[in-house]
């Protein structure tokens, strides 16, 4: 390995053809978006109707590659203009001084996506390092995000306690509902994708009794409405309440979230724990690493993880669940999977991941409002990148990548047997 | 240290087996004292309830059963009493064979004790009664659809994939379904629209887990939440604007003349769509393909050491391939199935039936026979957390919803114990 160091670094265009984890997770973004575009044009009406006209005359062809064109092309323009920067607006602004806020919109709302998601994606990613695949991390964020709630409306007191209280409130939540799965799985041998999976829906079904039962229900509501936490245990907005933007102090935990990953996976022996379960469970087991409690706390801390990403997602939006609270395409739980996959379970890598997604997921609610095209595309899109990521050597067959070893970049979890 | 590990795991089985037993007497006897003090004890000396056979639709049914009236307080107690005799000798006794059946006998016994108490009225005079022939035939459309799915996990798991996907499976045979049944009223063609989609979605896990060896557990995943939203993007762009595809019909009965008129059998087996009929046929040439052909042989082969199995000439690679898009086509059947009894295709409806058929398939150890038993419970807690609220249950919908999901976890967490799934199940395999 020491001859890695003493070789001379490879020219651009090697580089951008070999198949490093970075190259072959760009790749994956291209594929992903060329299914993106064949969905939009196979299901577009007024696409359809264009080739339609391909065969009454011969100007049919290129009217239809045009249509086609234009149709993908404004979907995409409103994905990004949607999600991180109008360029019109930005001249605007940059030349008069004026309409900052409104520009700044689009970037602070993927910011705003983006923050539960990096966290709830570490949580998974942890979990993942570990060779345990948390698919229950949306059921334990809904638990963290009612913890949080409660916590948050039920008590009042000064900001100091207040805050800090409602976010352990979230991880000892999500905590709880990951040691489940955790000790299922570690003692009886339960595999976890299934009891997550389960768990989750169980979740729901107690986000809905709880948001419709009256201590918990907003005073005054018959609807699926829960109450409202108080001023002293939200997030606040970075840039104040009068700038519109919703970018809030989540940040911050997000990145204390990244740094203490970051320590437990690279510096700390429980992680090192983690990782060598994960990569060889019998050499773990051989080399004495109790294999239940490894099990048990990485549970733990992707529950917890997740648990907090419920109630800062909260804290630092809506400031109350309601019956469709993480539900559908608000899911960041399932979002996560496909982060911490498309990050490599690694917290920079999950960071980056997370931002893309959160700019594919906003970008898309853009594009709905203004073309019409139905924000699921971008549900679409993200999977097909993570099938691809998945699969490098596929990547690498299409794109004739240079043949560089793909031992890494293979992800793997565990069968039902071990 | 490896070394030391081998006699301990070993003697462990008979230990471990002995602990698993306690502890299944020990829920049997909570389940008993449960029955005996909340139903028993709990409900009036006067409180009355009937169960009633006869199917409502009276015109199929020409024998009458009348209805059995009883005291709750006095049944349940009985009940109760029954239970905590069962779980005493299987404590005490601790048999070596046939826990499970007494434990399915339990909860039959429990079942029976918690319906008559739901129905309960207040003195002799009957005013509600449970109707176990309408509750039977309701929960058979989940358990159909169960089946479907437990089907295909057990055609791809014995030839060594894992296939998650059911779900999306599901998706997708009832999103199709559901668009053919709409434009022609046949639903053979969306039978066959159902096999294929279904087939497609198999094909390509087979295609990602098989020629590139990615992992099965995340593909199976990732289809999933693909089709998820895929179905969720073609509702909004075809069909909302064009309301004619998904006018959500729902496959006629077709009764068998005779056989339908037994009672309590004939309307739970008989009168169904015919998509029940072909899961029933289904179950068995499953269980006959896998254990009674050759073919089958080299399914279980390939599922159980492909290299062996690839040593003496089996091609492991097509095997699974003809396993997985079978497999998958029979999970798009069971999407169709589904769409053909619950009408129109709705974003999401399929609330993880997908993941409880995989469920069932371990509870049935990999077995079509031992996978529609598991079907049957989950089927029918899944129609009884519904049909429940409409009776007297003090405990709120939404945690009655709970009650299929946290089965199949008690049940997936080792009621079963340790189970023994196809030794290469969900290994790529990579040929020399």
């Amino acid at each position: 390995m020491s001859d890695v160091a003493t070789k001379p670094r490879p020219s651009l265009w090697v580089r951008y053809t070999s198949s490093s984890p970075i190259v072959v997770t760009i790749y994956a973004l291209i594929l992903g978006l060329v299914i993106g575009a064949l969905i939009i044009v196979t299901t577009t009406p007024a696409v359809l109707d264009a080739w339609r006209g391909l065969f009454s005359s011969w100007n049919g062809l290129p009217h239809a590659l045009n249509v086609s064109f234009n149709n993908v092309g404004a979907g995409y323009r409103e994905m990004f203009t949607g999600s991180i920067v109008d360029p019109q607006g930005f001249w605007h602004s940059l030349v008069t001084g004026k309409g900052w806020p409104n520009t700044l919109t689009p970037l602070s709302e993927t910011l705003t996506y983006a923050t539960p998601l990096v966290i709830v994606s570490i949580g998974v990613g942890i979990a993942f390092q570990t060779g345990l695949f948390n698919i229950g991390a949306n059921g334990q964020a809904v638990i963290g995000g009612i913890a949080g709630v409660a916590f948050g409306s039920m008590l009042h007191m000064p900001t100091i306690i207040h805050l800090p209280l409602a976010l352990v409130a979230g991880v000892a939540g999500g905590m709880l509902c990951g040691a489940l799965p955790g000790v299922l799985k570690a003692y009886t041998g339960a595999h976890e994708v299934i009891v997550t999976l389960m768990f989750n829906y169980v979740t729901y079904a107690f986000l809905l009794f709880m948001v419709l039962s009256t201590p918990f229900q907003q005073p005054g509501q018959s609807n699926d409405l829960s109450r409202t936490m108080d001023p002293t245990a939200v997030l606040p907005p970075l840039f104040g309440t009068k700038s519109g933007l919703r970018v809030s102090y989540g940040v911050f935990v997000a990145a204390l979230v990244v740094l203490f990953a970051w320590w437990l996976l690279n510096r700390s022996s429980l992680g090192f724990d983690f990782r060598v379960t994960g990569a060889n469970p019998s050499a773990a087991r051989a080399s004495g690493i109790n294999a239940r409690k490894v099990i048990v706390v990485a549970f733990l801390i992707s529950g917890g993880l997740a648990g907090l990403a419920g109630v800062v997602q909260v804290a630092s939006t809506t400031h109350y669940v309601d019956g469709t609270f993480l539900i559908g395409n608000a899911g960041i739980g399932f979002t996560a999977i496909t982060v911490a996959l498309l990050g490599r379970n690694r917290p920079i890598g999950i960071v980056w991941a997370a931002l893309l997604f959160a700019a594919l997921g906003v970008g898309g609610r853009n594009m709905q409002s203004t073309t019409g095209i139905p924000l699921d595309l971008a549900t679409v899109i993200q999977s097909a990148i993570v099938l691809f990521v998945a699969t490098p050597v596929l990547v690498k067959e299409i794109f004739r990548l240079r043949n560089v070893s793909t031992v890494g970049l293979q992800i793997s979890t565990t069968g039902w047997g071990s | 240290m490896s070394l030391l590990d081998k006699p301990t795991e070993s003697i462990a089985p008979p230990l471990v087996n002995s602990r698993r037993t306690r502890v299944i007497a020990v829920l049997m006897a909570l389940v008993g004292l449960f029955t005996l003090f909340v139903f028993g004890l709990g409900s009036g000396a006067k409180t009355h309830s009937s169960l009633t056979f006869d199917p409502i639709n009276v015109v199929s049914a020409p024998i009458k059963l009348g209805s059995l009236s009883m005291s709750v307080r006095w049944t349940d107690v009985v009940l109760g009493l029954i239970i905590i005799a069962l779980a005493t000798e299987v404590f005490v006794r601790q048999p070596r064979r046939g826990v499970m059946a007494r434990f399915g006998g339990v909860a039959t016994l429990f079942l029976i004790a918690l319906l008559s108490w739901a129905a309960r009225s207040p003195g002799p005079s009957i005013t509600s009664s449970v109707n176990i022939t309408s509750i039977l035939v309701g929960s058979s459309a989940t358990v159909m659809v169960l089946v479907f799915g437990a089907l295909s996990g057990v055609m791809c798991e014995r030839s060594g994939v894992v296939n998650i996907a059911i779900e999306g499976q599901f998706i997708g045979g009832a999103f199709l379904g559901s668009m053919i049944a709409s434009t022609t009223n046949n639903f053979f063609y969306a039978a066959i629209g159902g096999l294929f989609v279904g087939g497609l979605i198999g094909l390509v896990l087979a295609f990602f887990s098989l020629r590139y060896r990615s992992d099965q557990i995340i593909v199976g995943v990732v289809l999933v939440t693909m089709l998820g939203g895929l179905s969720s993007y073609l509702t909004l762009q075809v069909l909302t604007p064009f309301p004619n595809f998904n006018t959500g019909d729902i496959a006629p009965n077709l009764a068998i003349p005779g056989l339908s008129r037994i009672p309590i059998l004939g309307p739970v087996f008989f009168n169904q769509s015919g998509f029940f009929y072909v899961m029933m046929i289904l179950v068995g040439v499953v269980s006959f393909a896998l254990f009674k052909t050759r073919y089958g042989l080299h399914v279980r082969a390939v599922g159980e050491h492909p290299r062996a199995a690839a040593s003496v000439g089996i091609n492991v690679i097509r095997v699974r391939y003809i396993n997985v898009v079978l497999g998958g086509a029979i999970a798009g059947l069971g999407g169709v199935a589904f769409m053909a009894a619950q009408g129109q295709f709705q974003v999401g409806y399929t609330s993880g039936y997908g993941y409880i058929a995989l469920a069932a398939l371990i509870f049935g150890r990999w077995r079509p026979s031992g996978a529609v038993v598991a079907c049957i419970i989950f089927g029918l807690s899944v129609y009884l957390s519904y049909d429940l609220q409409t009776y007297q249950v003090p405990v709120s919908g939404y945690l009655l919803a709970m009650f299929p999901y946290l089965i199949t976890i008690a049940v997936v967490a080792g009621l079963i114990g340790r189970v023994r799934p196809p030794a290469a199940d969900g290994q790529p395999y990579q040929r020399d």
